[in-house]
């Protein structure tokens, strides 16, 4: 009798500390994800969700990179950041830099502890995270005779000012592809989401590198303006 | 039971050992976010320490198998693991892996419990499998590797991981949903001692083969031993060094077998003769 008391305390311990793990690990899982198996090998890269600076190609980043996690230590204004398996499925672990919380200063260091070379040093007007691209609906500059402001922090941090972003005889920013890093700092300190008319838009975001996806903006851009 | 003085156990040092490297990944994040010294980047997928570079082979692997390219620096970086695990075994499993170290503090503290505590400590297995399951699960990591197209092992490594939370503590304030599978491994680890690093982890299934001719060995002498048996208990992998199998390829030179003897029948030995034939227990007792 007591031999069978033991036992069944003991299952109902296991039973009841079992169930409790596995509750919390399905609680922290967010499990609408894993019904579309798409999302989890689909890249988390998209706007304003860019790669550390030296990057190659999408297609082949997280093949290479073994998520050591040595770009973000280094990083001195720790703005590299890691996906995890509930918003990066098979790219959990990779790094990305969110430029609307904190752009990259462009220093260089990450490239350097690469193991594996997914970040491949480069010179610092060789980096293409992304592009920047303006919008010139919201952007208070471009919309002037409606706002009455004149506004050139864009162009004034840019680390590559005059060479990347540059400004026309009105003082509107424009954006020379060719020579934009994607280092988003311009997109950072954008003031058009001050202007209570914006509702909290920014002007500037940076797109990843999709040629393709760029040509069409410019294009419905200049169709509106 | 062992007759050694406290300095003169192996074993000591291997706590010891472990513990550095356990506090030196832990630590290493909180020296770089808040004091900014970057002089040890990373933990043990790849460890940076200045210039030295250090690539975990079975990662360093993976990404070669994927990216289907060879990158020098990584190659460079595996250099020093390999040649670690040709000449010692698995000596990172055993002495610096931080998930050995979780399990070792969670067998002490089990040890200190009052009248259960030595027989939990070295507990009897409840879930044994074929040993040769450790072949298996690189197998089918390598091949779930190159049909997913991604590498897997980079991002559910549980000694990894370990670095990986403290890192995301230390710089984000957040712990990902991956912390489970450390929880999950020590776990286990409550069933039978070692679970996942006797049947699960790739990572030890590559030190391993790598390690299959090793230098350093625990060498069994017939002639000494009294047949106690208290190395089959004291092994937390689960083999038998009292038949001489601490010469395979699935001892990992812990040394826990050695300090347990009390007749120095087991011994660590340089075989420096290198590729020697192992000449069997069984044969040595007719002698």
């Amino acid at each position: 009798m007591k031999k069978e008391r033991k036992t069944e305390t003991r299952r109902e311990f296991l039973k009841v500390t079992l169930g409790t793990f596995m509750a919390g690990f399905l609680s922290s899982c967010d499990l609408s994800r894993f019904k579309n198996p798409k999302t989890m090998i689909k890249s988390p890269i998209r706007t304003n969700i860019l790669r550390p600076p030296g990057a190659v190609p999408e297609e082949y980043f997280a093949q290479k990179c073994i998520r050591c996690g040595r770009c973000g230590e280094v990083c001195p204004y720790h703005c590299i950041k890691y996906f995890d398996v509930k918003n990066g499925g098979v790219f959990s672990g990779t790094p990305y830099i969110d430029v609307m919380e904190k752009p990259c200063y462009l220093c260089m260091k990450c490239v350097y502890v690469c193991p594996t070379g997914s970040l491949v040093p480069c010179a610092k007007e060789e980096v293409r995270m992304g592009v920047a691209v303006i919008n010139r609906q919201v952007c208070v500059t471009w919309q002037q005779e409606k706002t009455g402001l004149m506004c050139k922090t864009c162009f004034n941090v840019c680390p590559f000012s005059g060479i990347a972003i540059k400004i026309d005889h009105d003082f509107r920013p424009y954006i020379v592809e060719e020579n934009c890093t994607g280092c988003g700092i311009c997109a950072y300190s954008c003031i058009a989401d001050q202007y209570p008319e914006n509702n909290g838009q920014k002007a500037i975001r940076i797109e990843p590198i999709k040629w393709k996806k760029i040509k069409e903006i410019k294009l419905e851009d200049i169709k509106k303006s | 039971m062992a007759k050694r003085s406290f300095w003169k156990r192996i074993t000591i040092w291997r706590y010891a050992f472990l513990t550095a490297c356990f506090l030196t990944v832990v630590i290493n994040p909180f020296l770089n976010y808040h004091y900014d010294i970057n002089l040890v980047q990373g933990w043990f997928q790849s460890l940076g320490v200045g210039n030295l570079w250090v690539v975990s082979p079975l990662e360093g692997i993976e990404s070669i198998l994927t990216a289907k390219f060879f990158y020098m620096p990584s190659l460079v970086g595996m250099v020093i693991p390999v040649t670690l695990a040709f000449l010692m075994g698995r000596v990172f499993c055993s002495w610096m892996c931080p998930i050995e170290f979780l399990s070792l503090l969670t067998d002490k503290i089990l040890g200190l419990i009052p009248k259960w505590g030595s027989k939990l400590k070295y507990r009897k297995d409840l879930i044994r499998l074929s040993k040769r399951a450790l072949w298996f699960t690189l197998v089918a990591e390598l091949m779930v590797t190159m049909m997913v197209g991604y590498p897997m092992f980079v991002w559910w490594s549980p000694p990894g991981l370990v670095g990986r939370e403290t890192m995301f503590y230390a710089f984000y304030k957040v712990i990902t949903v991956e912390v489970w599978i450390v929880v999950i491994v020590l776990l286990l680890n409550l069933l039978t001692r070692r679970f996942f690093c006797r049947y699960l982890c790739p990572l030890g299934a590559v030190l391993a083969l790598i390690g299959k001719r090793r230098q350093l060995v625990i060498k069994y002498d017939a002639a000494k031993c009294v047949g106690c048996k208290v190395c089959d208990t004291r092994c937390p992998m689960g083999i038998k060094p009292s038949v001489g199998e601490s010469q395979t390829v699935y001892c990992w030179n812990c040394a826990e077998c050695v300090d347990a003897c009390p007749t120095d029948a087991l011994k660590f030995v340089w075989r420096d003769s290198g590729f020697i034939r192992l000449s069997p227990p069984v044969k040595l007792k007719e002698d």
